[in-house]
């Protein structure tokens, strides 16, 4: 007998993202969030021992809530049971001398280098149409971890043929070495994009974006259809594994019990079979 | 050095020896008592016109009671440093204290209105980029380089440069340092000279502390010297970089100092209905305005009850020895 699993977008782009994260590695991450809440559920999965780090110098807390900044216990419950309180600079130090593998973000806009928008969106710089909250951690993020991930719904108007601004930043123009020309480590980049009908990486000569697997509820017209630029596609297409019922219990009851993060989005629903 | 691209945002020149004389002719090296009320500390210490900036925000360690003080003593036209922020800014924009400010990360509403709507000038920068600058200050130095900002439009509109470093012969950013005329740091612990404790993830404070001509320590105990002296590993700030210290248990209200207060879940609601519908001007009306000080907001608006919940919320202690 199969039975429907109902889940929102959220939760299936925080359970692909969890899916993607290794034992041994090393992960920066915003406070809160699906980046944060990722990593959580791939602790309490197969990664238990997984290190993370916020940009505040939290060195890989156990928390008692990834809720977010404001939380429903103790104002420490992020911070509890960590390996070291130290400062953002220290974690800025350590990412600089290449200890931090991944670092996970969101973003307004993605282009088909990887770059990243999260400061505005319409009108000019000078004033602009609407207006976020801008680099934050992110810029630090994409310039010094080894490989990010990238987590973006799949909507015309994110996967832009160019940015309007390059808050963080990708592969730039994709020409060989302009990471690198413009100071950032050697060897660095976005890895992944992940959204809530496929995951994409990045072609190693063109740096483009290249649909890598798609969800089983979606078609590559389905994806195309919602991107302004075209991206390469694998040959063969991989396929997205969906969330399991056990990961959708771990995040309603442990991680985001409130539904916070995980609420967010349109609501989805897969049969797995038996 | 060869100099490849310029950001064209606006930024203050560093001034690392103008730093040192005022370090000269202004700090006290005396061990002297520093205490005072916080209208003292705002009215002596920030003047309209300065660049301000605080450790950690409003919902956790920020100054809040010292951001309310200026708030209510009307001071003008500052230059804020805001970095990993919340509503701090949106407070002082409604409050009309500010003309400028530095782009780490803030809450969008009143801040992105008043930036749409051209009432307030930005430079972009990142939460890391403001702490290093600071950090560059801390150290008296003119300027650092740094491993990000390049190849970003962040870049294109801070004031960062991207150079040949010539060690490597490779391309490098640099990024101007900041001294703040005015830092803001609520702590823990301190002594009546301003010898301080802080307990918890960091974020900034000794780079914020350290980079400031003025620095102003809100505390939630003052302790003493000889306490201070019995356990010198705890010490984050030393007493000679601090200007006021003013007593103010609650200081981080609405927000919470972990290990002994949480938030104001109610009241941060209240501050945020009030960001949304672009009122903030009639919450500041309720709780800085109609009240005169910190203590009068806490008796008035706040109750005994509630502070005996707050403190009840807090679970968790280790880690913070006060």
């Amino acid at each position: 007998m199969s039975s429907e699993l109902s889940f929102t977008q959220s939760e299936h782009m925080i359970c692909t993202l969890a899916n993607l994260i290794e034992k041994d590695k090393s992960y920066w991450v915003a406070i809160g969030g699906q980046p944060l809440m990722s990593v959580l559920l791939a602790r309490r999965q197969h990664a238990p021992n997984v290190c993370y780090v916020v940009e505040d110098g939290t060195v890989s807390p156990q928390p008692t809530t990834a809720s977010a900044l404001i939380p429903p216990g103790a104002s420490g419950g992020p911070y509890y049971r960590a390996i070291a309180w130290k400062d953002m600079n220290t974690m800025g130090f350590h990412c600089a001398l290449g200890y931090y593998d991944y670092g996970i973000l969101d973003c307004l806009e993605v282009d088909m280098y990887g770059n990243i928008n999260s400061s505005f969106l319409g009108g000019e710089w000078e004033q602009p149409k609407r207006r976020f909250g801008g680099a934050g951690g992110a810029n630090e993020i994409a310039s010094m971890c080894w490989r990010t991930i990238i987590v973006a719904e799949q909507e015309k108007r994110r996967y832009r043929q160019r940015v309007q601004f390059i808050t963080s930043p990708g592969y730039l123009d994709g020409s060989p070495q302009a990471r690198e020309r413009a100071g950032l480590p050697a060897g660095t980049g976005p890895y992944r994009v992940v959204s809530d009908k496929a995951i994409f990486g990045f072609d190693e000569e063109s740096k483009r974006m290249k649909l890598l697997a798609l969800t089983p509820w979606a078609t590559v017209e389905d994806v195309l259809g919602e991107m302004e630029f075209e991206p390469l596609i694998a040959e063969p297409l991989g396929r997205v594994t969906p969330p399991t019922g056990e990961q959708l219990a771990i995040l309603r009851t442990e991680i985001d019990p409130e539904g916070r993060i995980v609420g967010r989005g349109q609501w989805l629903s897969f049969t797995p079979e038996n | 050095m060869e100099v490849l691209a310029s950001g064209k945002g606006v930024y203050r020149a560093p001034d690392p020896d103008g730093h040192r004389e005022w370090v000269r002719t202004h700090k006290s090296r005396e061990l002297k008592s520093k205490v005072m009320s916080e209208r003292e500390a705002i009215e002596r210490f920030v003047s309209d016109g300065d660049y301000l900036g605080y450790d950690l925000c409003m919902v956790r360690r920020g100054p809040v009671a010292l951001y309310r003080e200026i708030i209510r003593q009307r001071k003008k036209n500052l230059w804020l440093a805001v970095r990993f922020s919340l509503l701090d800014p949106a407070l002082f924009i409604a409050g009309g204290c500010i003309s400028r400010i530095d782009i780490g990360w803030f809450s969008p509403g009143t801040t992105s209105r008043a930036m749409e709507q051209g009432k307030v000038k930005f430079t972009e920068w990142s939460n890391s980029a403001m702490v290093y600058r600071q950090l560059a200050g801390a150290m008296g130095l003119p300027f650092l380089p740094l491993r990000y900002l390049g190849g970003s439009d962040v870049f294109a509109h801070s004031g960062a440069k991207l150079v040949r470093d010539p060690f490597t012969g490779k391309e490098i950013c640099l990024v101007p340092a900041l001294n703040l005329d005015v830092a803001l740091v609520h702590v823990y612990q301190c002594d009546e000279y301003g010898n301080a404790r802080i307990f918890g993830p960091g974020l900034s404070p000794l780079e914020t502390a350290t980079c400031a001509r003025k620095l102003i320590l809100s505390t939630e105990e003052i302790i003493s010297n000889e306490e201070i002296r019995r356990a010198p590993n705890l010490t984050t700030i030393p007493y000679y970089l601090v200007d006021a210290v003013v007593h103010l248990p609650f200081g981080s209200y609405p927000g919470s100092m972990p290990g002994l207060y949480g938030i104001d879940t109610e009241h941060i609601a209240e501050m945020t209905m009030a960001d949304r519908s672009d009122s903030l001007e009639a919450y500041l009306e309720k709780w800085v305005y109609s009240v005169e000080s910190h203590t009068d907001m806490l008796e008035k608006r706040v109750g005994a009850r509630k502070l005996v919940e707050l403190m009840k919320k807090e679970t968790i202690k280790e880690g913070y020895h006060a």
